[in-house]
This record gives C-alpha cells, structure tokens and sequence, in this order.
C-alpha cells in the first residue's frame, strides 16, 4: 500500500525534519499528502473556466439574468471553493479511499511503468493510426498493452494481435461501412 | 509438424506483419476501372449526423447514382461536428482529391461563420446544388394569429415577449430567416427573441404546445400537421407559394425578403479540370436518372439543379448574405 | 377495444412467415452489431437501412423494430462485460454490471439486464399501444421551465450517489459538469473551453467520457496495482438467477418503465436520466445498499428495464407526432420518409397495417431477444475467462475502435487517454466517477432549459414556476429536502 509506505516515511521524515531544515520538512509534509495535487488541479480547472467565462465576448443578444458566462462562472467559483474545502479537509487528515476491485492489490506499490507503456502504447495508437492505417496500429495497441501488462508470449501475442486486428478491420471497414484506415498497401494491390 | 521454439518468434512476428499488412487490401475487394461515369473508390462525406438533412441527401443521391449504373460503390461516411465544419476542413485538406466529395448545404455556410473556421467554402471545389427547401413560418392551431399580418404587427411591437422558435443553432437556416425578416419588417435583428431547438422534431413540440409564438422551420417535416389541421402556416418564405399549401409568400404579405434553404455538394481544392467534371457528369446524370426524380418527388423536396461556376457564384452571394445578417448580430 | 382489435389484425401481419424471418433477421443483426463497441442502436439502424431497400415497407419495418430493440441487448452486453458502454442508455448498466461480472456474477447481469430490457419493452409497448394519443396530447404540453425543474430533481438525485466523501463526490460533479461545458454554447453559439479547436465545438461526447472513465481509466488503474499472482481466471459462476436474486429483481424490473416510458415519450426525455433516477431510485428502495457500486443486481435490473421502456415511449412520440426525440427516433424518421411514409396524426389512419403490424412485431422481437439472449448470458459471461493482459489489452483496443469508428479523428482518442487518465487519478484519490458521468449528461441539458425557459418569459423569473407540471416538481423537491429535518424534529415513536 502505498499510502501507508509514505506515511511511515512521513513520520520517520517528519521526525528527523524537526531536529534537521525545514526544507526535508516541507518535503515529506507534501509526501503523504499527495492528494494535495487533486485540490491543485482543481483550483487550475477553476481558475481556467473562470478565465475562458470571463474573456469571452458577450456581444450577442443576451435575455434575462443567465446568459452564456452564467453557468461556467457558477461552475469555476464552486471548482475553486471546492478545492480549498478539500485541501483543508487533506491537512486535517482526510484521505480518499482509493478503490479497491478484484484485480487490484493495493498492498503493491503503484506499478507507474506499467500505466506510462500503456498511455504511450495508446497515444501512439492516436498518431499511428492515420499514417499507418487501422490493422496495423490497432495490433500494436493489442499487443503492446498486452506486454505492459506482463504477456511475454512472443510467438503467440502478435498473431493474436494482427487477427483481431484485422478482423475488427473487415468487420467495421467492409460489413459494416464505417471507414476506418487500411494502410499502406491499400491503393498499391 | 514442429517448429523448433527459437523460429516460433520470428515466424509468428513475420506471419503477423503479413495478416496486416496484405489482409485488408485483399479484403477489400477491387473497385473496377474508370468506365463511363464511374469513379472507383469515390467517397461521400456527410458532415452530420446519421438520419440529418445532408446525411439523407446524400445517401439518396449515392444509392440513385448506383441504381442507375451510373457508379459502382459509392461509399457514404459520415464525419460530423461544429456545423459541418469539422467536414469541411477535413475535405479542404484532402487537397486534388478527385475521389472525395461533401453533401452540404446552407447550415454550413453559417456554421462557417459562427465557428470562425478555418476553411471556408470558398476553398472548396463546387459541384452542384442539388434541392430546395423554402421555410414556413407556423403556429400552433389554437394560437391567436389568424394570419401574418397580425402576427408582424404584434412582433414589431414588442419583439421580446414574442419568443421565435427554430430548429437551427445560431448562424443556421431557420435561425437566419427569421432575422432576414425582422429586418424587413424593421425591427432590430439584436431584438429578436430567438430560441434554438435540436432539429425541427423539438422545435413541432414547443409550437404544438404553444411554448413559442410562432415557429420557423423546413416545410417538409410539418406537412402531416399541417394536413392535420394542428398546424396553421402563416406564410411561405420562397418567391413562390407552395403548389398545394394555402399560404402567402412573405412578399405578399409586405416582407420584401425571399428565403429558400439548399443542399449542394462540394469537392476538395485543387482538381484538375478533368476530375471537376467528372464528378459533375456523374451528378447530372444522377440528377437525371429516374431514380432520383423519384426520391425528390418521394421526399417532397424542391429540384433545384445548378452545378459547377454557376454553383460556385451563388455560394459566394449566399456567403455574402449570411456574413451579413450575422455581423448585425455581433456573431 | 378499438386499439386492441386493430392489434390483432397487427399480430396477423407480422406473425406471417416471411415476416417472422425479417424479425428474426433484425434480432440477430442487432443484437450482433449492438455487441460491437462504440456502435449503439442509433448506429446500427443506420448501418442497416440500406439494407432494407430493396424490402416492402411492412417487412422493413418489422426488420427495423428487431434492430432497435436488438441493439439495445447488445449494448448492454458490452457495457456489463468490458465496461464500454456503446450509448448513453448503457451507461448505468457498467456502474453496476460490471462490477458484478468482474467478480463471477456476469451470466446474472447479463440475465437480470435481459430480463429487464423484456419486462421494459414488453410493458412499454403495451402502454403504447393504449396510451399512445393521450400521452402524445400530453407530451408536447411539457416545456423548458418542465424539463428544468426535472433537471433540478435529478442534480437532487445525484447528492445519493456521491459515496463516502461528499466533498470529494461534489469535486467529481464539478469535473463532470466543466467537461460538459465544453462546446458551442447551444443558445448563441459562443465559444466555451474550446480553445479555438473545431472538433471540441460540438462538446465530448458523453460515451466518450464514459468509456474513458470506465474502461480506460479502470484499465490504467489495474495496471498500477495488478494483483501479480498466478492467473487465475475470473470465476463464472452459476449460469441463472437464483431464488433469491429474483425476489431482489422483479420490482425493479416493474418499476423502470413507470420511470423510462413517460421520459421516452416527451420530446427531450431520452434515456440518460430516466435510467439515472431509476438507479438512484433502486439504491433508496433495496435492502442491500451497501452492495451498489460493488455489484447490486437491483442497480442492472431497474435501469435496463427503464431504457426499454423510454425506448417504446420514443415510439409514442415518433409515430403519433412525427417527432423524434432519440437519434434513434431521427433514423427511423428517416427510414419511413425513405418509404414515402410521414408519421404524424394521420399516420394511424393512413397506414394502419402498416403500424399495427410495426407494433405486433414489436412484441415478437422482445420474445426473440429474451429466447437468444437468456441462454448467451452464460456464453457471454465465460469472456471473461480470457488471461488478463489479453482481457485489458481487449478492453483498450475495443475502447479505441469505439471512439475512433464514431468520428474518425484522431483528437477523439487522444481525449479518451486524457479521460481515461483522469479516471485513474481520481480511483487513485477516492473520487467516485459517477457523478462525473452525470454531470455530463445534466450540465448542458439543464442549462439548455433554464435559458430556455427564461427566453421564453422574456427574462423574467416567473418564467420557471408557470406551469403545473414544475410547481409539483418543485414541491416534490421541497418536501424531499425537508424530509431528513421533519424526521429529526418529530421524535421517533420507539423513543
């Protein structure tokens, strides 16, 4: 668990912190309080609505008390409140529960290689998609999220991934006429 | 057979590359020559929704051209968002794309305006102008107009408290009649209470239901109601009336101003004077085939056939007229 | 009896023999195109009118109604099993089918959904066919400062399903309602969170959200924390309901369509928020409470029905007014324009066969989908049985079809990642994703209808109390705030 790994650091931190500088203290004061980070984006969500409603041109015919500014102002204004409300409820001790599942073993410490190879497997499926056409970057998207996720099976996975791949292509791309891109080789056969 | 474990990778790795790689081109089965008026692989872009106005076009006119033997496959997609715009940006970048064309219409012109796009229809190879569809303004049977007179006078009074329905956002057809009228009637376009619905189907609830004064909409989706006696139509907004509705043009009622929706299509920039008219061969040859006449009389469209510079010319006045209206309105 | 004779004379068309197959046909083609991610029954409609061409319109539109209510079954089927809701109606399906299916119960989720979508249609359908003219008379009396006071109930609603933490639900609500601010405002078209990108101006679209909450983010979530121990698949379980989950099902079952079938048949009613309110209603009405958003039989069982239920109410407006009020509405519009065909008031006069027929086989294809679907729940189910890497890898790859195969940009998926990153980080800090979810499909429709109904009374206040309708709803919402207080002050009798 990883809440409780940084806690104990916290504490052992906050212990040397007091006889040592402020600076280690400050430090490890933030490192079990990461959910601090949550009131931040929020506040920076709030402080962006609020900008994005305030600079907006109301030129256009407006009626009554509620015009396009209205409700993103209200929105921005409860993002902020919001934020503030919840940092003081993290300073005072509050901890969200992170959810728990059938799969999910909290007790491990956060495996973020494994989240960052899937995030960057499926963004460049975003950016390969287009260039390279559907079989090829949605097969890579199968078989790289499955090596994220711990399948070493190199003489299997790729065949997996490039038939389902490809049959998802037929299925979309000819039965069903959503397009989708076939690549490379489609104009040259 | 057994392959030994140190081939099995590369062996399966290899057998992958080829499934992608040559599976779908084999898939897909060959589109043909370039015979007659057939274009292999020709694509249509619809910049809406499926079940919209462009998208019902556009699947007409595919499936008439292809009834007619006039083309093999013509394949229909849609691409929708900001008013058609999304579409017309993708098509402006398809640049000397001869297989590629977008049904579109009025809407697009305004959504050009009111999104700020990038692209613009100018940018745009034009095809032809397919159909018309006039506007009618309606109320509600129970309501209190008797006719459009009334109704005007009432409007130029207190334009606020008598609430406009449509079934455009702003910049879109049934949101730039009623403001072309106001004009001509001589009341502030700014002071024009207009209320947006999704699609002309909200918009016949909120008349029906007497929640707006009066409605402004395509003909073609109320002339049950009409039949019905639930709607009563107040005036036409064409040059003409209408063969079998009974009601005035905006003109005889005093309005100098004549208001017609359309549906065209356009191609990407940048063809070759070959491509442009070959693909307007093939849609005056649709628009000829009894197929097509069929489905407009089937819809109750109005045939409005114009292609190519001529079409071009009355993009850039319609451009003009809607850059008009909407600059009044601060859009 | 009028109605009910006609509908025999139904029954007689759609039960002939070529009839029943383009019913059966419609079942199978929808159901197998509803299971496909990112495609649900509005698509799949439309994916398959060209194929009715060639048909005469009775056989089509008997095929039509199978495809409908087909892909509904499908759909739910996606958003129970992987967690990708293919259209708004499945979304509250996965908050608790999903749950349920990850931990063996898939077959049941599956069945109480199936069952649910039968109970729904079938008593929709019956209120259809004797309801249709008197609901359609009320219907279009229901406007903006209506719907609004609806809204208002129903942000009232989402306050029970903000989990242990309100502060940290009321931060997920807000997310929700910023995401739904994103878009063209619908009244004047001004420009909001945009960022001057054209594909944000039509809004992200709510399936997108969901899916990335859901599916990606849990994806991610899982990743950070697999359980790395030998794999064991997950469990399948007993392939019926038993006893006991029956007596937890049938009132649901029965109570989504009183909340679905009014919400089909008004013109902005949909299906989002009758099956929202028909869970949070399941959640104040069941004895297990504690089980929702761990898997609550109830929480399938209500909203499905619900989202059949709304789907026969969509009819009633659609054939007796000419007024679609789903997209899946607006296609079939145009399927029977196709045919030379305009619904409205004379449609029942003009057509009968043709109606009566449409709504027997209505009926047919509800039988079908039950007698396909009850036995596949367990085949379904058995999915899940597949390795991890290879089920959450599927999960993604399928998400990433559904986004892209709906508007082929890119951009679509690279907000899903954002999303589904966003899911993560708030799985990680305890912030529940429904009232995410929620406040995406609240957020613009409510303000939508306050703007309206305040254009209408010219800007005046008022404008949101003229009606009935909103006064009751409005008193309903004060007696429902009052509650708690008024039970305090009046001691207990057992005091």
């Amino acid at each position: 668990m990883t809440d409780s790994h940084a806690d104990t650091n916290t504490d052992t931190a906050n212990n040397t912190a007091n006889k040592t500088d402020t600076g280690t203290g400050l430090r490890a004061f933030l490192r079990g309080r990461s959910e601090l980070g949550v009131c931040a984006l929020l506040l920076a969500i709030g402080v962006l609505v609020l900008t994005d409603a305030l600079t907006m041109d109301t030129d256009f015919a407006q009626r009554g008390p509620v015009g396009p500014r209205t409700v993103p102002i209200v929105v921005g204004v409860a993002l902020l409140v919001v934020a503030v409300l919840l940092a003081v409820d993290v300073l005072r001790g509050g901890k969200g529960e992170a959810e728990g599942g059938e799969d999910i073993d909290l007790a491990a410490p956060g495996d973020w290689r494994t989240v960052l190879l899937l995030a960057g497997v499926f963004l460049a499926n975003a950016f390969l998609i287009d260039p390279l056409g559907f079989p090829i970057s949605g097969a890579l998207l199968f078989w790289g999220s499955a090596y994220a996720l711990g399948s070493r099976a190199f003489h299997r996975d790729p065949l997996i991934a490039a038939v389902l791949s490809t049959v998802t292509f037929f299925v979309f791309d000819r039965l069903l006429a959503v397009p989708l891109p076939g690549g490379p080789l489609m104009e040259v056969l | 057979m057994r392959l030994s474990p140190r081939l099995r990778t590369p062996l399966a790795l290899l057998s992958a590359a080829l499934i992608v790689l040559l599976g779908p081109p084999l898939l897909s089965s060959g589109s043909g020559s370039a015979t007659g008026t057939h274009i292999p692989g020709l694509r249509l872009m619809v910049p809406n929704t499926p079940g919209g106005g462009y998208d019902i076009t556009a699947r007409t006119a595919a499936k008439s051209a292809e009834d007619a033997d006039l083309s093999r496959n013509i394949e229909v997609f849609n691409l929708p968002g900001a008013g058609g715009t999304v579409g017309l940006s993708r098509l402006v970048a398809e640049r000397g794309n001869g297989k590629l064309a977008m049904s579109m219409g009025l809407g697009v012109v305004g959504a050009v305006h009111t999104n700020h796009a990038p692209s613009t229809l100018a940018d745009t190879t034009p095809i032809a102008r397919l159909t018309q569809e006039p506007d009618i303004v309606v109320v509600a049977k129970g309501s209190k107009y008797r006719n459009f007179d009334q109704l005007v006078a009432d409007w130029r009074n207190k334009p606020g408290s008598l609430p406009v329905g449509g079934g455009s956002s702003p910049g879109g057809p049934d949101h730039l009649a009623p403001m072309l009228m106001a004009k001509a009637a001589g009341i502030a376009p700014k002071k024009v209470n207009y209320i947006p619905y999704d699609g002309g189907g909200e918009l016949l609830a909120s008349v029906l239901g007497g929640k707006v004064a009066f409605g402004v909409s395509g003909v073609g989706e109320y002339l049950d109601q009409i039949e019905a006696g639930e709607l009563r139509v107040l005036a036409v907004t064409s040059d003409k009336r209408l063969p079998g509705l009974d009601a005035p043009t905006l003109k005889e009622s005093g309005l100098d101003v004549s208001f017609t929706n359309w549906r065209g299509i356009v191609a990407p920039p940048g063809l070759t004077d070959a491509e442009r008219d070959k693909l307007i061969d093939l849609v005056t040859k649709m628009h000829a085939s009894k197929q097509w006449q069929e489905a407009v009389r089937r819809n109750r469209w109005t045939d409005a056939f114009m292609t190519g510079d001529e079409f071009g010319r009355f993009l850039t006045a319609q451009d003009k007229r809607v850059d008009t209206v909407l600059k009044e309105l601060g859009l | 009896m009028d109605s009910l004779s006609s509908l025999l004379d139904g029954f007689g068309t759609a039960l002939s023999p070529v009839n029943l197959l383009w019913a059966a046909v419609g079942v199978l083609l929808g159901t197998a195109i509803g299971v496909l991610p990112g495609i649900g029954p509005a698509m799949a409609v439309a994916l398959l009118l060209p194929v009715t061409y060639g048909l005469d319109p009775t056989a089509a539109f008997i095929m039509f109604a199978g495809i409908y209510y087909g892909g509904m079954f499908g759909g739910s089927t996606t958003s129970i099993l992987l967690n990708t809701p293919g259209e708004t109606a499945a979304v509250v399906a996965a908050m608790e089918g999903h749950p349920m299916a990850r931990s063996g119960r898939g077959a049941q989720a599956l069945a109480a959904a199936a069952i649910g979508h039968f109970a729904g249609g079938m008593i929709g359908t019956c209120l259809l066919v004797f309801l249709a003219p008197t609901v359609a008379d009320l219907a279009v009396d229901i406007g903006a400062p209506d719907y609004f006071a609806i809204m208002v109930l129903a942000f009232i609603a989402v306050t029970s399903v903000l989990g242990s933490s309100r502060i940290r639900g009321f931060a997920s609500l807000l997310i929700g309602l910023t995401i739904g601010l994103v878009g063209l405002d619908q009244m004047t078209g001004q420009q909001r969170l945009t960022f001057g990108s054209l594909q944000l101006a039509d809004g992200i679209d709510v399936v997108i959200v969901a899916v990335g909450l859901f599916a990606i983010g849990e994806a991610l979530w899982v990743a950070l924390h697999l359980r790395r121990r030998p794999d064991e698949p997950i469990p399948v379980g007993r392939p019926w309901l038993g006893k006991a989950e029956l007596r937890r099902t049938w009132k649901p079952w029965l109570r989504g369509p009183a909340i679905g079938f009014p919400f089909g048949a008004i013109p902005a009613g949909g299906a989002e928020i009758p099956t929202f309110l028909s869970y949070v209603t399941e959640k104040r009405l069941s004895k297990h409470r504690d089980e929702f958003g761990k898997g609550a039989i109830e929480g399938v069982a209500g909203p499905e029905s619900a989202a059949s239920a709304s789907a026969a109410g969509t009819l009633v407006s659609m054939l007796t007014l000419g007024l679609p009020t789903t997209a899946v509405a607006a296609v079939m519009l145009a399927a029977f324009q196709q045919y030379g065909i305009q619904p409205g008031p004379l449609l029942f006069e003009r057509e009968p066969d043709l109606v009566w027929g449409l709504i027997a086989s209505l009926f047919i294809a509800m039988v079908m989908l039950l007698v396909l679907n009850l036995p596949l729940a367990p085949v379904w189910a058995k999915l899940l049985r597949i390795p991890r890497p290879y089920l959450y890898a599927g999960i993604l790859f399928f998400a990433a079809v559904g986004a892209y195969a709906v508007g082929g940009e890119p951009l679509d998926l690279v907000i899903l990642l954002i999303i589904g990153l966003l899911g993560l980080l708030m799985r990680r800090y305890g912030l529940p994703v429904l009232p995410a979810v929620i406040g995406v499909i609240l957020g613009p429709g409510a303000e939508q209808q306050l703007r309206r109904a305040l254009q209408i009374s010219d800007g005046s206040m008022s404008g949101l109390v003229d009606t009935p309708f909103s006064v009751t709803v409005y008193v309903v919402i004060a007696l429902i705030l009052c509650w708690p207080l008024a039970k305090r002050l009046v001691p207990g009798r057992v005091r």
